[in-house]
Formats: structure tokens, sequence, C-alpha cells
């Protein structure tokens, strides 16, 4: 635990904020002045890339922000922005980290420092956005010095002190920075940071790259191709690193303090002077569970608690100095590793214990707080009590066992609040004929008789008032004849349609991650076609696949989607476009235009919004080749039902992709009843226009030229709170740039709708 | 240490040392932005130490939240790290809330001061929460915030304030201007104003526990599917039971009205409608004696309040309404919970 600084004159200035971690994570990547953030949205980490982004807003920083395609791209990124010779740093959470996973051994194993901070949150799946330590666990055996910050001031301090572990000459490795999701990671505390950055900036020094990639005139090989008998001699010059630091580490613990005033151990140990039982947590938890600690001390309980401040390298001689005198000792891991009898901090501690000669200490392994299922100082106390118990009788009757989780009502039986939609219920009201030229004629287009199609989405969804998800997925599906089977990426749609031990869904529906979604498509309808085969599923049986995406899915997840479209699977990729990762709070997607402000492309009066154009999903489906591509919007809904009809006859051949732009009140800061005009101006000024491509040629259906409705880009943009800044006069050259390139697009659009080759 | 400030006393504390606030909101009225505000004028205004942390998950508006704030004198620290569960201010943001959460739940007679934002008197709005007793205040944040150009919250920090006895509103006021003052600077006097006139019009009366009404002890709801009952992998068979969850709470003042003279079962609105709310049925057309869907009104119980379906009507058949003047009960019209059949 950080203990109050003194006020001693000789030690640089301080000042007190009040921040959450995840801004007083910024705020010291801010002092430290890393040359890049490499990162890449998840909650609940996102606060700090979107903090740094505010900064830089109003110019109080110049770190480049470069976010990633997805959290491996952002590794990535920082990998080749470390081998480049500056200081790096990333945060992330969860399956962002899962995801990086294979980039955490080349970043150690080429021996390039830099910071990663991990906001810890329950690994998926199902999914869970709150914080236990599934993910950090995990990460434990990539080759990074781990340090584990218990409150929001440690935060500051251990990423104050990280990168000056990590880039010590005879350690070279890269050092994450962990704390917990929500329970540290958005509490607000009181802070103490320093007052001039250069304080920060000279306690680290200059960064002295060991060798760089962009040095021609000393070219190196960085990460060669290395078999046996090489690779082992490599680990054990990294493996010697690794237990080097923990040296490395308690020196710079001593000097933050001469600096700081706050001082910090490789084992934060409380009351354990005289302690015979003990409980061994880490991180936010343990905080709270010192005030179990005082409650059984004042019962004359000799008890104590032991808090690891570094879980790797792993503390072997402190833990066994620290329970050379505990007889029982209960060690709580917010995670399990399945099948071992215990989590990862019990699995260590007993290792670490084998090694004493008569070692004494009786180890109990508890999970408890698994999902961020909130812990008490009650359950602090429970635990101390086993503790206190194995000490006393010097028998752990329970080694390993689930504290927290519950039976549930065995006699409960959830109420039912639908039939299964029988197929003849949605059928018979759409179809396609065709034409005299050939080409397919959509009937049954009537938003009267549609409303007696039985929506496949129930009420009770827990979206924003006014979302254009549900208004988008009901049209779109109004179109739709027969069985549905959805598959949503995560995402707002996911989030608010689902939510244990709830379901908006009356068909069947599955999530899946958004690295993902499109393989996971694939395999379902594969299987279906080929069980069909084998005739376990009757022959003639029809089902149409959907698969729902958010523009932010698209980033990370367009891979897969195109791999769909090689494979050419047969089902319908929709892909709605709220233009941001609304879920995690509006960062910037990649469609984002130009200029416009979201949480992770601030305006400010050093950053004008977004910098970048919008990525075109269409055209890169266009590219594919696949049999439909169609882009729509809900402000003229029969031209979106009828390609929702065209879609399902196309996805007979082949995978089908549709983008929806989607009305997001919440992030483009408007009144909840405007969906319908703003969208319909997105479409009149040509940003978004609405087209489709049946077999490579391509048909503009609304023309707002020929309409005599087109507007320039201001007439949309005027209408968003995310975009009014754009008309000032010092953001003309951005919307100069930004109504040309959507004058571009068009005209080549034009073109395309001339031209059947094109 | 803060410069220059002399360090306060709590007047009263918890077993743990704490002053303890608890707000109970919907996304979108700002709870979390008032919980920032309080944290920041105790600590950085008037050199306490402290914690404040909100409840919610994902970004949305509409949806329950909970902030919370936990006070102690500066020597002291800040471990637990848990929900407050028996605050010693409970301030409630929206009234609909009680419908579906239990807001009051932790209040304590004698421990607990209720503010509730409200019309109603104190005595109302006790009856109206079910309270056991205790201090009760109320204050009109909605039409205070309308007046002054603010928010909700702005409101309902002023008379936090005043119902904790100590926190100083001065030290408010800079915390207030540190939050807007550089993005927001016109707003400023608005906010100002809402903050001042919440602090001075909340009315407090002392209610006795009477018996009228149970204790509302905290109870930490455990959920009825559990490890023995509950589908392995985390499948939910009962499809679209979101049904039963309510969300007129989403709602903060204005309802659509069906004015079913002028329609003319088009279909826009339930196109335009985000929750589903349009209730159809099979029938015949009055007016042109044809058969066809004909719409039957709106289930309000999924209504949000988003005006979409009033924005997009041309002829006039759904129109804005204050849900204060309306029975909602009353002209709600239920979804059939069997499928529909085939038109």
């Amino acid at each position: 635990m950080a203990k109050a600084a003194k006020k001693a004159d000789a030690r640089p200035a301080q000042t007190i904020v009040v921040q959450t971690g995840n801004e007083v994570a910024a705020t010291a990547a801010k002092h430290v002045d890393y040359h890049i953030m490499g990162y890449y949205p998840i909650t609940p980490s996102t606060e700090i890339a979107e903090t740094l982004d505010a900064m830089k807003a109003e110019g109080e920083h110049d770190i480049r922000m470069i976010p990633g395609d997805g959290e491996h791209g952002a590794a990535g990124i920082c990998f080749g922005a470390t081998s480049a010779g500056g200081r790096v740093f990333n945060a992330t959470s969860a399956n962002g980290l899962l995801f990086a996973f294979e980039q955490l051994p080349v970043q150690s194993g080429t021996r390039f420092p830099m910071v990663f901070n991990i906001v810890t949150r329950s690994v998926s799946g199902p999914l869970d956005i709150r914080g236990d330590h599934s993910d950090i666990m995990l990460a434990m055996n990539t080759g990074w010095i781990i340090l584990m910050a218990s409150d929001a001031q440690a935060v500051y301090d251990m990423n104050v002190m990280a990168p000056k572990i990590g880039e010590e000459m005879s350690i070279r490795l890269p050092v994450m920075v962990a704390f917990d999701g929500f329970f540290t990671s958005h509490q607000k505390r009181r802070i103490e940071v320093f007052e001039d950055p250069k304080t920060v900036q000279n306690f680290l020094g200059p960064f002295v790259p060991t060798v760089t990639s962009v040095d021609p005139r000393r070219p190196v090989t960085i990460g060669p191709y290395m078999n046996d008998p090489d690779l082992i001699n490599n680990k054990k010059q990294q493996a010697d690193a690794m237990v080097r630091s923990h040296a490395v580490i308690k020196k710079v613990f001593a000097e933050f303090e001469a600096l700081s005033g706050r001082r910090y151990e490789i084992l934060d140990l409380y009351r354990m002077e005289d302690a015979e039982a003990a409980l061994f947590i880490v991180n936010s938890a343990a905080e709270t569970a010192k005030e179990a600690v005082d409650a059984l001390r004042k019962e004359g309980k000799k008890v104590g608690l032991i808090r690891p401040t570094v879980i790797r390298p792993f503390p072997v001689e402190e833990i066994r100095e620290a329970l050379s005198k505990v007889k029982g000792l209960v060690v709580a891991d917010r995670q399990d590793n399945y099948g071992a009898y215990g989590g990862a901090m019990t699995i260590e501690i007993k290792a670490a214990i084998q090694g004493v000669k008569g070692n004494r200490t009786m180890v109990a392994s508890r999970i408890y707080g698994i999902g961020g299922k909130e812990f008490f100082v009650e359950d602090g106390v429970t635990m101390l009590r086993e503790a206190v118990e194995i000490a006393k009788t010097g028998e752990v009757k329970v080694p390993y066992d689930y504290l927290g989780a519950n039976a549930g009502e065995t006699a409960f039986v959830p109420a039912m609040a639908y039939a299964p939609i029988p197929e003849a219920a949605v059928s018979g009201f759409t179809r396609v004929e065709t034409g005299a030229d050939g080409k397919m004629v959509v009937r049954g287009v009537n938003y009267r008789a549609l409303t007696a199609r039985e929506k496949r989405i129930a009420p009770g969804h827990g979206a924003c008032p006014g979302c254009g998800i549900f208004t988008n997925l009901d049209t779109f599906l109004k179109g739709i004849e027969g069985f549905v089977t959805v598959l949503f990426h995560t995402g707002c749609g996911m989030v608010v349609t689902t939510g244990f031990p709830y379901t908006a869904h009356k068909v069947t529906y599955v999530h899946n991650l958004f690295q993902n979604g499109a393989a996971t498509m694939s395999g379902i309808t594969e299987m279906f076609e080929e069980r069909k085969k084998r005739g376990e599923i009757p022959k003639d049986e029809k089902i149409t696949f959907i698969m729902v995406t958010g523009d932010g899915g698209h980033d990370i997840g367009i891979g897969p989607s195109l791999g769909a479209a090689a494979r050419g699977n047969r089902f319908i990729l929709i892909e709605y476009d709220n233009q941001g990762y609304q879920n995690t709070g509006s960062q910037l997607s990649f469609t984002v235009p130009l200029g416009h402000s979201t949480s992770t492309s601030n305006f400010g009066p050093f950053q004008h919004g977004k910098s970048t154009h919008h990525k075109d999903t269409a055209q890169i489906f266009n590219a594919a080749h696949i049999p439909y591509v169609f882009t729509a919007s809900e402000s003229i809904p029969r031209d979106l039902i009828r390609k929702a009809v065209k879609a399902q006859k196309y996805a007979e051949e082949g995978l089908v992709f549709g983008k929806l732009i989607s009305y997001c009140p919440l992030a483009w800061r408007t009144e909840d009843q405007l969906a319908w005009p703003i969208l319909q101006a997105a479409v009149d000024c040509c940003f978004f226009p609405l087209y489709e491509i049946e077999r490579g040629i391509t048909t503009i259906n609304y023309d707002p030229e020929e309409k005599g409705k087109r507007v320039p880009v201001g007439e949309w943009l005027k209408t968003m709170g995310k975009t009014r800044h754009m008309l000032r006069t010092e953001c003309k050259p951005v919307l100069d740039a930004f109504q040309a390139e959507v004058d571009r697009r068009w005209a080549r659009l034009k073109e395309m709708h001339k031209n059947p080759l094109l | 240490m803060a410069k220059g400030k002399t360090a306060v006393r709590l007047p009263v504390k918890n077993e743990l040392g704490f002053f303890e606030i608890r707000m109970e909101s919907i996304g979108g009225l700002g709870a979390n932005v008032a919980g920032k505000i309080l944290t920041e004028a105790a600590i950085l205004g008037m050199g306490l130490n402290g914690a404040g942390f909100a409840s919610y998950g994902s970004e949305k508006k509409g949806t329950p939240v909970k902030a919370f704030i936990r006070l102690c004198e500066t020597d002291q620290l800040v471990r637990v790290n848990s929900p407050i569960e028996e605050p010693h201010v409970l301030a409630i943001f929206h009234e609909a809330l009680a419908k579906s959460v239990p807001v009051t739940s932790g209040a304590v007679p004698g421990k607990t001061t209720v503010i509730l934002n409200t019309r109603k008197s104190p005595r109302e709005a006790r009856d109206f929460l079910k309270l056991e007793g205790g201090k009760i205040g109320v204050v009109d944040a909605m039409e205070i915030a309308l007046a002054t150009r603010s928010r909700v919250n702005m409101v309902m920090v002023g008379a936090v304030a005043r119902a904790s006895g100590f926190l100083d509103m001065k030290a408010l006021e800079a915390a207030v201007e540190e939050a807007f003052g550089k993005k927001y600077a016109a707003l400023m006097k608005g906010n100002l104003d809402a903050l001042r006139r919440g602090h001075d019009e909340v009315r407090f009366e002392e209610i006795k526990a009477d018996g009228k009404y149970a204790p509302t002890p905290f109870r930490r709801e455990e959920p009825k599917l559990g490890y023995a009952n509950a589908p392995i992998g985390g499948a939910i068979y009962s499809v679209g039971n979101m049904r039963f969850k309510d969300l007129s709470t989403s709602r903060t003042g204005v309802i659509p009205l069906f004015v079913v003279d002028k329609c003319t079962h088009c279909g826009e609105c339930d196109l335009s409608c985000p929750d589903y709310c349009f209730v159809w049925e099979k029938g015949t057309d009055p007016k042109t004696k044809k058969e066809g869907m004909m719409l039957l009104g709106i289930d309000y119980q999924f209504c949000k309040g988003c005006m979409r379906c009033v924005e997009v009507c041309k002829f006039g058949a759904l129109v804005a309404a204050k849900e204060a003047d309306h029975d909602v009960e009353k002209i709600t019209v239920r979804q059939s919970i069997t499928t529909k059949a085939k038109a």
C-alpha cells in the first residue's frame, strides 16, 4: 500500500487530483511522454485511450495515438514501434489481451521493452464485461514482467516505474501493469501526481534503444528464424533476465520512494508480524479484505494478509519468508485454473513453499468474485475464519472451493414468453419474380400488410431510446420469409438483446466475439448442409442465416467476413453502421468520416476530429465478387425491405453483404426522434448513397441529384452534435476535404451505375 | 495534502469511518457527473478523502444506474471497494425508477435522508416510496432544471449537499466550474443557479417509522437460476422473455398518444419504432370497410418515449403528450403473448 507522502522540501512538488484508475494511467502516460500508443478499445480499459485523446485535442501532450484494427493489430503496431526505437504504451482487457496473446511472447522474446496496462476483466464466454483476473493470469507465462496496482494511486506510481524497470539494460523486457476493471479503473480517488511531467521524464532518463529498425547505417536482422539448438539458449537469456528483474524492481521501488515519498514492497504485508492464519489475495479485493483482518484482530485472532505487487517474477523468497510462521493460508483467486484444483496464485504459492524444508503452511484455495461479483468485507472475514480453522486444526477440510456461487432455486422454472414461430406464420408475404428483362422483381412490399409478419425480436430489449439498430433489423426482417437463425457479433445489438437469463430473440440466436462472427456462421451453415446430406436433418428444411455486425465488428472482424465471401458461404451479412464503437462509449471506427468527433478523435484546438476518411465496406465486398452487395437506409423503408427480399434469394448462391446506416442519438449527439430526417440528409448529400450490386452490376437505387434533392455535406453535418464543429471557420479545410472525398466517391459510383463492366 | 485547506471533520460516520451517499438514476440524467462533482468538491475543495464510482457497465441511455460517494477524513485510507448499501443520503433522480428498481433498499430511519425528485410533498413521497420512515426531502428537480436551463443532476447535487449538513457550496461551485468551465462556459450560470436552487428549495420532513410500511433492509439478490439448475453453457430456452421487462422507467416525461380517428393504418409508425410497441390486429377498417391490418394502439410497457413515431406520422395520428396528464395503464394496449396468425 502506498503511504501518504511526507512533506519534504527536497522532493519534487506533487499535486492532488481526483481521477479514476484509467484517468490516472493516462496522466502517467502523459508524464512519461511516450512516443506512441497503439491501442484498440475494449471495456473497461478504453477510457485510458479516450482520456489521452481528449488531452491531446487540448494540446496537453503529443503522443501519437494509433488505433489498431483489433488488439492483435494494436500489439503489432506496438511491436513495430518498439523495434523502431521509442517508448510505447498500450492498454487492454480480457479478450483484447487474449486476441493480442500471440504477440506477447514476440514482444518479450525479441526483448523490446514497452508498458501494457491490463485493466483486468473476465474472459468470455459467455461474455461478461466486469472485473476478474481470468485475463491477467493467462498472461503469466508470456515473458512479461507483471506489476499489480491495487488502487488508483498505485496505478500512477507503477506506470511511472514500469518503463524504468523494463528498460534497464540488464533486463530489456516488456512490463504489464494490472489493475482491477471497474473497481479500480472506474473509481475516482484522491491521488498525488507530480506537478511537473519533467520530474517523471528525468526519473526515467532518455530512452536508449539496443537496436532499431530505422537506422540504415546500422542494419540489423530482427526476429530471425531460429530452431534448435539455438532457441533454448535464447530462452535461457530471457529467463535469466526475468530472474534478474527481481532485484531491479526492488531498486526502482527504492528510487521511487526517494522521489515521491511513497513506499512499495514486493509483498504488501498487512498485520503479518505474528499472524498464524493469513489470506493471500491480489489487487482491489486485498484492500477491502484488510478491513476483515482488522475485524478479526479485534476478536484477538492472529490473522494477516499478503498482497503481491509483483507476480512476474513471482516473489518466491519473500513469500517463503512471509509464511514461515503461518499455519493456515487461504489463497483467494479471482479466476480458476480449471482442473488444477486452484487458481493461478494457489498453484504458484504451493510451488513456492514446496521448496521449504519442514513447511508448516497448509493451503486452501478459494475461487471468488468471478465475472465481477462484488467482494465484501464479510467475504474476507469468511476466508480468514477458514484460515484460522486450518491453523487451529492443522487440517484442510476443503482444499478447493468456490465462494459466492449459488445453487439457485431448484423448483424454479423460467416462464415461457412465446411459442416457437411456425414457419407458415412468417411466410407468404414477399416474393421475387423474374421480370421481362430477366431482372429480379420484388413483390409484396406493403408496410401495412407486413405488420402481420411476426417480429423475430421481442420488445423489452434495453437499447437507448431512438436506437436505429432495431428499426433497421425489424425493417430488414420484414422482407425475410420463413425460418431464420441469427448470429450477432459483440456490440450494442448483442448486449441489449441478451442479458442472462433474458433474451429478446424469438428465433435461434448465437453470439461470438467480433473477431470471428462470419467464420462461426460459416461453420453453422456448413454443418447444416452436411447434416442434411447425412439425413440427420430433413433435406427440404430451409433456414435463412443472417449474421449481424456493427461497423466496429467490421474493423476487427472483417478478415473472417472476407473469408466467408471467398468460401462462398451461403448467408446474409448485415452491417449496421452507426459510425463508431458505440457500445464501449463511441470511440472511432474506421467507418467514421474525416473530421467527425468521437471519444478517440476529439475536437479541440489541437485536433479537428478524425484524421482519415471513412472505410467503404460495401466496395470492399464488391471487390470480393459475391452475388449481392447493397446499402440501405431505414429512412426509405421500401428500398430496404426490397433489398432484404433480394438478399434472401441471392444468399442461395453465396454470401450477401448489406450495409445499413444506423441512427445513434447518444453518440451522434442528436435528438431521439430525428432518425429519418438525419439519415435522409446523409443519403441526400451523397455521403451514404443507396445502391445495389447484383452479380457485379451496380445500380443506384436513389439518385438525389436526379430528384433535385442533393445537398452539400454541411446540411447533414449541421444536424449532429458530433459534427457541428466542422462548420466552424477553423475547420474549413477539413470540411472541404470531406466534401471532395464524398464527391469523388459519388462520381465513381455513378460511372459504375452507367457501365455494367465497372 | 490539499493546499491551504483545514481538514473537515464529518458529522456522522458508519462503522468503517465513512459518510456515504447513493444516487439512483437512469443513464442520461447525469448521476455519474453528479458523483464526480461531489467527490471532487469533497476531496479537492474540502480536504477530505474519499471515492466516487458508479454501477453501470455498458453505455446505455435510459437504463438504471447507481452512483456512490464514500467520504472519510483526510488521515483515513479508503480501502473498501464494494457498493454502498446503507447510505446516509439516498438521492433518487427519477421517480418512475421506484416501479422497477428497489431504490429504497438499505434506507434506515434515523440514519438515511432520502431525497426524491418529485412534485409531491414529503408525506406523499413517503407513501409513494413506501418508506418505513425517517427524514425525507423533496425537490422538483425537473422544473428547476428547465427554468435554469440546466440539468436534473445539478439540482440533486445541491439537495444532497444540504442533506449532508457539511458539503460546502463554495467547493461544489468550484467543482461544477472545473467540470463544465472549459467546454460549456455558456451553461455555467444555469448550472450554478440549479445547484443553488436545489440546495435552497429541497423541503425536508421527519416522518416517524410508525409501522405503516415495512423496513427495507438491503438485500443482496441472488439469481434463481444457479449452478444446480441453470442450463449448461449459458443457454436461454425461454425465447423472447425480455418481453417481461418494463421499460417505462426509460421515459422522461413525454409519451406518444394514439389518435385512432386520424390513423390510416399505413404502417410507417411500426417501421419507425425501435421498441416494437405498436399492436396490430387483422380486422375491418370502419372507414373503407376493407379487410386489413388495423393499428389498435401502443403497449407502453416497452415505450421509451423516443417520439420517433410522432416525427414520422404524416396524419397526426400520433402526437406528443405529457405522461403526467394521462393514465398510461388505461390507454395501453397489451401485446398478445400467443404467436400471431398468418394475415
